[in-house]
């Protein structure tokens, strides 16, 4: 189906409800509902097959409109269809939940309740997830008149009530373990060595970049945006500067978006790489983390070649990018993928022979295509169960109908699927790549670009390695965003993990959760394991002093 | 035979010395960061930087660790529990910050929920500047730092805000 007939069938399931409908641009459809009527629409979407909810946006319009807005975004193809709901600012406003008839809903109501201060009535689980446990009650940070010194107030302990705890064994898991390389909580209550329940707590890397872009200008956000996540710092950077180009309506050279790609290309295999790498070694097998580790630095030596830095590459520039790739890079690109692809096929030979690897990813972790579909996976885990979603295929951007890709899925859905989607992914990447280099277009590589943003809001998406990464920007005119919002591929996918979960055995949990290759950066723009007030714990300065008693005084 | 007094102690000492910088054992712990400067840590445990060369190893629990490796700036949810990390290693301890966020807040100062750089929370003993800083730039600053240790001395940079005042 094309774009236009998607929009028009989105259309037609929500006239019932719609208070006014419009499209802001060729590919989205914007329709005012009231609050009231949004679980029936979302199941009018959701009944005939209408995309997946990709984001909640909330905003607030200022005290003069007195209103806020909350945003359901829905995503299918290249068509974006948003519900646009208008809340009163002041007293409590209330929305109903759609957890139920979208499981995935359930972390954006967690966060449009405690980021704008709405009531999702029914949501699961209305618990904190990004912000701190001593954060004041009632401060909502992404109201427009929030003050840095309203924080300032400490909530006193209050150990948020686990209904579903009960009398059952609960085992913590995080913020600091071994297991993960970034904080992220998580209890699951056990019977025996099977999980029986999954929960988790965010918010230890939650620094609160969507408030701080609307301090800083609009190139001073590129820097800030690309230190989102220094894995995917180039899908972050080319997200937003292709979204500020719409708004802007500045046509970025061929040349600089080939080079996008590019980047985007040697940044998807350095990512998978190290993905296989921490992925092998949750699975004890340290030798595979070792070997793919080594490999790696041949894409990060790239890398460097071309931007001058192996992390935050700084490439993208708001209407181009900043460096040209020359001929002495396409020799280097050329060898260096030689070796990588050469390595790529081991790895996959590895992840589909290797008995006692196969062990742990055989079977584990099986997500069927409708329940992949239903928890709103994204990426290579949605791939490796089948669905058939890419947003450089459903809606290319940039270079990508130029040099487009081709998909890789499979249908059995379980680790070992995602070890093969992955490697096959990095095997179709190599080969764009090559195409890019051997056909690049000529041209300048940067245009200019005004310092004030027209007034506008677009919504502008990227496939990161780990799935579809969804911005919204909206501009009042002025020299920084009025609100931007970010969605990363892996808070859509914590869902999937935590249903997942229940049912195995508690050694799988790592293997679980590094299938997903979660990224807790991105997320957070994320229970002590017992807070103070359990009868079971050591405050901190008993634990203090049990350490002094322990290990003698400081020399 | 006439042994200096303290004989015994003074090896002793020298010994555990000898072994400590022969074999720091370091914890990790992201409160804040953006992932860049961890994925350049854990690069440096791989094959072509290879920190085990010097003996150092990456540990899955404070109690085991001589070295807190941290990354990125304290934020408010992460805070307690970087000073709870801190706390559960055994004396004597070492802090090394790796990367400009961790320093100063870099890009994140100013955000709702970033309360500072590490040395607001935690006694620093040497910083890697960069962001991320490069690899080698993060041996580098260890090697520092066992050197400081060898010779008894904990870095100049050193400013102690004092624990006890930021429980
Ligand atoms: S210093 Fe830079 S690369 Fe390192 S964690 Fe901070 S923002 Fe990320």
């Amino acid at each position: 189906m094309t774009t236009e007939t998607l929009l028009q069938r989105a259309g037609e399931l929500l006239a019932p409800f719609a208070k006014g409908a419009n499209n802001p641009e060729t590919n989205r459809l914007d329709v005012q509902i009231a609050a009231s009527d949004l679980p029936t629409a979302a199941s009018a979407l959701m009944n005939a097959s209408w995309g997946y909810l990709a984001a909640i946006t909330g905003m607030d319009l200022g005290t003069e409109a007195n209103e806020l807005e909350a945003l359901y975004h829905f995503c299918e193809g290249a068509a974006v269809t948003t519900l646009r709901i208008h809340l009163p600012r002041e007293g409590c406003p209330e929305i109903p939940s759609i957890s139920d008839q979208i499981p995935a809903a359930s972390f954006f109501e967690r966060e449009l309740g405690e980021m704008l201060g709405v009531t999702v009535v029914g949501t699961p689980d209305p618990t904190r997830l990004f912000l701190p446990d001593d954060w004041p009650v009632g401060i909502y940070p992404m109201r427009q008149d929030f003050k840095q010194e309203q924080a300032a107030a400490v909530e006193p302990d209050k150990t948020p009530e686990r209904g579903w705890a009960g009398n059952k064994f609960i085992v913590p898991i995080g913020p600091q373990h071994p297991a993960l390389k970034e904080p992220g909580h998580f209890e699951f209550s056990v019977d025996g060595e099977i999980i029986t329940g999954a929960r988790m707590r965010l918010g230890y890397v939650h620094r609160g970049i969507e408030k701080a872009t609307e301090a800083r200008n609009w190139i001073q956000n590129l820097y800030l945006l690309e230190r989102i996540c220094g894995i995917c710092s180039h899908t972050h950077t080319s997200a937003y500067s292709q979204g500020v180009e719409k708004l802007a309506q500045v046509e970025v050279p061929e040349r600089a978006l080939a080079i996008r790609e590019l980047v985007a290309g040697l940044e998807r295999i350095h990512s998978h790489l190290l993905w296989l790498g921490v992925a092998a070694h949750e699975a004890g097998f340290d030798t595979l983390f070792m070997y793919s580790w080594r490999d790696r630095e041949t894409v990060m030596n790239l890398l460097e070649e071309l931007t001058g830095n192996r992390v935050n590459y700084s490439i993208c520039v708001l209407g181009g990018v900043k460096h040209d790739i020359g001929a002495q890079h396409s020799v280097s690109i050329h060898k260096a993928l030689d070796y990588l692809e050469e390595r790529i096929r081991y790895y996959l030979d590895v992840a589909t022979t290797d008995s006692g690897f196969l062990q742990r990813t055989r079977g584990i972790g099986m997500m069927s295509l409708e329940e992949a579909k239903r928890f709103g996976t994204l990426g290579p885990v949605a791939r490796a169960s089948g669905v058939k979603r890419d947003v450089r295929l459903d809606a290319p951007y940039g270079a990508y109908k130029r040099y487009p890709v081709s998909i890789i899925t499979d249908d059995r859905g379980d680790m070992e699927a995602r070890f093969v989607v992955r490697m096959k992914e990095l095997l179709v990447t190599c080969f764009t790549i090559r195409t890019i280099v051997d056909n690049m277009p000529g041209g300048g590589i940067v245009t200019r670009f005004p310092r004030k943003i027209p007034a506008g809001e677009t919504v502008s998406r990227v496939e990161a390695p780990r799935g579809e990464a969804f911005y919204y920007i909206k501009s009042g005119g002025g020299e920084s965003p009025t609100r931007l919002k970010i969605r990363t591929p892996s808070i859509c996918n914590w869902t999937s993990v935590l249903n997942k979960a229940v049912g195995h055995q508690l050694a799988d949990v790592p293997m679980l959760i590094a299938g997903m290759d979660p990224c807790f950066s991105c997320n957070d723009r994320m229970v002590t394991v017992r807070r103070k007030s359990d009868s079971n714990t050591m405050t901190w300065s008993e634990l203090r002093e049990y350490g002094i008693k322990k290990y003698g005084p400081r020399k | 035979m006439n042994f200096p007094q303290n004989y015994v102690s003074q090896l002793m000492e020298k010994i555990t010395t000898w072994a400590r910088i022969n074999s720091p054992w370091a914890i990790h712990f992201n409160s804040g960061s953006c992932n860049g400067c961890d994925i350049e840590i854990l690069a440096t445990l791989t094959p072509r930087y290879d920190i085990e060369r010097f003996g150092i190893k990456l540990r899955g629990s404070p109690r085991h660790a001589d070295v807190l490796i941290c990354t990125g700036p304290v934020t408010r949810q992460a805070r307690e529990r970087l000073l709870r990390t801190y706390e559960q290693m055994p004396e004597p301890k070492f802090v090394v910050v790796v990367g400009s966020c961790g320093i100063s807040g870099g890009v994140f100062q100013g955000c709702y929920n970033v309360v500072g750089h590490i040395n607001e929370v935690l006694p620093v003993d040497a910083f890697i500047p960069g962001c991320p800083p490069r690899p080698e730039a993060i041996i580098d600053g260890i090697v520092k730092l066992l050197a400081h240790i060898q010779r008894g001395t904990r870095p100049a940079l050193v400013i102690k805000p004092g624990v006890q005042e930021a429980a």
